[in-house]
């Protein structure tokens, strides 16, 4: 993935941008809010990663520029200040994704994947599959090889999420912001609980689980081992 | 030359403004008063000219000549205290009878002035003036002669003299007592300003309690130093509480950062393999975190305590949060080993934060679970009641004891017997951050044996009181 990093700390781009070539992906780098936008609007990205204090053109303003300009990159924010209104500022100037500094690589790894692949929001798909499990929205309906699974609401809204991120990894602060609304870390095993009542529904009594635990990460669920 | 202060004071220049305005008016009335009166003075002494010439002029022929003349001197002898003077002309302009200083110069209406005959004519309504002004009135007689009869206008002017120095007098003495007023008025007012000051210096210089003096009388000026001082108040809370904050930082922190240099020193001294390093280093990743999540907690409830997130308040569902909350615990409560019941009126709004009800509510359950032994029962209500949507957690558990209670809402306050479970001793405090916010009331009462939270919110949805 080519993704476009635009950080004015250097010891922190220079980690971010590391680790994101060790996965696979190609970085460019830019450290004003200004060259940012000029590269973002000149050449192709998957992903912007964007720090909201920059100097010369804020993040929230360089974002809303392109978004003004019809550029439809996905957009992570990143930001040292913590709270719930600079994540909602940052969402409604037309970013995708907010993370607070400081953060695990893997969260930030995670979430620029599942920004990059994000399906196109149309509202045209109503069944989603992972091998022999199967699920149709419209009737909130849940099969596996043929065999109806009953799920709790919950536990529906849950799966749903994981199988519109089959094959990537979801962490913990993803499923409690994405399928609770739960904008904040909680001290007991909520994430853990949903999940391992999921799998005791959907991976019990079949002999390749799709639920896998990604040790330090989070969640995948996909068909192989 | 610098102006001496008190001419400089507002209140000063306000009274200063009002005599003004005062003494503008008094003019004013002056001239209404002395005009007017003028008026009605000329006018009776017209009449009474007109009078006189009437009874004097020969209706009846009969009546001669020397009749007249007798009159005349008859009224002279017995008018003269009236200011009046006659003149009788004869046909050549001469006058032949009468007390007139000098003939008149034409018919009808005139003003005569002659010298004063004082002395003469009595002094009581004489003035001191070497000339008097007469009002006179030339009357052709018909047969040739010319019949007068003056007035002396002593009178009327010392009528109006009379006015203009009881108006100049007053607009003096007004005037000058307004002055007085102001700056009377200045003084006092000084004085409380002074005042004012010398507390707000003190305050300056670090006398953080000091308070501006107020003189109970419950004017404009006491309720600003009233507002002052409850500013003050206020102010001094908060630098109370960041100090609080500081010092808890500094205490709660301690202990997580000497856990992680703890454990990082045994792992440089104790370390041989691979695997050894890997250990601690996770170890020191999860005390960072530790460290990490009360710094953001403690963010988090400073920002909300600031009062700025009222600015996005919704009107939100607040049965879908309780609702929404109860179902994502349910199966960790029932995992923990204990039971839930829910009982959640639907539909019940109030104007919030949706993120914030949320953490509120989760941090509640949280409690109930971690601070209780297992096999406890666990209820959660949502119900109107008189001001507002209340919403209760309770439980059976060990309870909390009464004096306790009212400290488990401060920061890092954390009961003694919960100090070996997990928790930063901040989930109350934001639970109390949040009511605060949204205008509600947090209530602690004894289960006999556990406890129960209510949170008593208020209405907030005005098309909906309107309509009962």
């Amino acid at each position: 993935m080519k993704i476009l990093l635009v950080e004015d700390d250097e010891d922190t781009a220079a980690y971010i941008a590391k680790s994101l070539r060790q996965h696979g992906h190609v970085i460019d780098h830019a450290t004003t809010g200004r060259d940012g936008l000029f590269l973002a609007a000149g050449e192709h990205y998957d992903t912007m990663i964007v720090d909201r204090m920059l100097p010369e053109l804020d993040g929230l303003a360089m974002v809303k520029t392109l978004r003004g300009a019809g550029v439809t990159i996905p957009v992570l924010f990143l930001t040292t200040l913590g709270g719930i209104d600079d994540r909602v500022e940052g969402l409604e100037s037309g970013g995708d994704d907010y993370l607070v500094k400081p953060f695990a690589f893997s969260e930030l790894l995670a979430r620029v994947n599942a920004l990059a692949r994000r399906p196109p929001p149309n509202g045209q798909q109503t069944t989603l599959s992972v091998g022999n499990l199967k699920i149709d929205l419209l009737k909130r309906e849940v099969t596996r090889a043929g065999r109806r699974i009953a799920l709790q609401p919950q536990e529906f809204k849950l799966l749903e999420y994981l199988m519109c991120h089959t094959g990537q990894v979801v962490t913990r602060t993803m499923l409690l912001e994405n399928v609770w609304e739960f904008h904040f870390d909680p001290h007991t095993t909520v994430v853990e609980t949903h999940i391992s009542r999921l799998r005791g529904k959907i991976d019990q009594g079949f002999d390749r689980p799709l639920i896998h635990t990604v040790r330090g990460s989070g969640y995948c669920l996909r068909e192989d081992a | 030359m610098k102006t001496p202060r008190i001419l400089r004071t507002s209140s000063f220049r306000l009274a200063a403004l009002y005599a003004g305005l005062f003494v503008l008016s008094m003019g004013a009335l002056f001239a209404i008063v002395y005009w007017l009166a003028s008026d009605v003075l000329r006018d009776q002494a017209r009449a009474s000219v007109m009078s006189e010439l009437r009874e004097l002029t020969p209706t009846n022929p009969a009546r001669s000549n020397d009749w007249l003349i007798a009159e005349i001197s008859d009224r002279i002898a017995t008018a003269s205290q009236h200011g009046r003077y006659y003149g009788l002309q004869n046909q050549t302009g001469r006058i032949v009878a009468g007390d007139l200083p000098g003939p008149p110069t034409q018919m009808g209406w005139q003003e005569l002035v002659a010298p004063n005959p004082s002395g003469a004519r009595g002094a009581a309504n004489a003035s001191d003036d070497p000339e008097i002004v007469l009002l006179a009135f030339a009357h052709p007689l018909g047969d040739g002669r010319t019949l007068t009869v003056a007035l002396d206008t002593f009178k009327i002017s010392e009528a109006q003299e009379a006015i203009i120095l009881a108006f100049a007098w007053a607009a003096a003495v007004g005037g000058m007592l307004a002055l007085f007023g102001g700056v009377v008025l200045s003084r006092g007012f000084l004085k409380r300003v002074d005042g004012f000051n010398r507390a707000v210096e003190n305050i300056i210089e670090g006398h953080m309690d000091e308070r501006l003096g107020l003189s109970g009388a419950g004017d404009e000026l006491d309720q600003l130093g009233g507002n002052f001082n409850e500013m003050l108040d206020r102010l001094q809370a908060l630098m109370e509480s960041l100090k609080q904050v500081s010092s808890d930082i500094a205490h709660d922190l301690r202990t997580p950062l000497s856990r992680l240099r703890q454990h990082l020193e045994a792992a440089r001294g104790d370390a041989r393999r691979m695997e050894d390093y890997e250990t601690a280093v996770d170890q020191a990743v999860v005390d960072t975190d530790l460290i990490l999540s009360t710094f953001s907690a403690l963010l988090r409830i400073t920002q909300i305590e600031s009062g700025t997130r009222r600015s996005s308040f919704r009107s939100i569902n607040l049965s879908a949060v309780y609702q929404n909350v109860a179902e994502v615990y349910a199966p960790v409560i029932d995992d923990a080993g204990k039971a839930l019941a829910i009982d959640i009126m639907p539909d019940l709004e109030i104007t919030g934060d949706h993120e914030l009800l949320t953490q509120q509510l989760a941090n509640l359950i949280e409690n109930a679970i971690t601070h209780t032994p297992p096999g406890t029962n666990v209820w959660l209500n949502l119900h109107q009641g008189a001001q507002g949507p209340i919403g209760l957690l309770g439980d059976n558990g060990p309870g909390i004891a009464e004096t306790e209670r009212h400290k488990i809402f401060e920061r890092f306050h954390r009961l003694d017997v919960s100090r070996t479970t997990p928790g930063n001793g901040l989930g109350l405090a934001l639970v109390k951050a949040v009511a605060d916010l949204h205008g509600a009331t947090i209530t602690v009462t004894d289960n006999l044996p556990g406890t129960t939270f209510a949170i008593h919110f208020k209405q907030q949805a005005p098309e909906k009181t309107e309509t009962v």
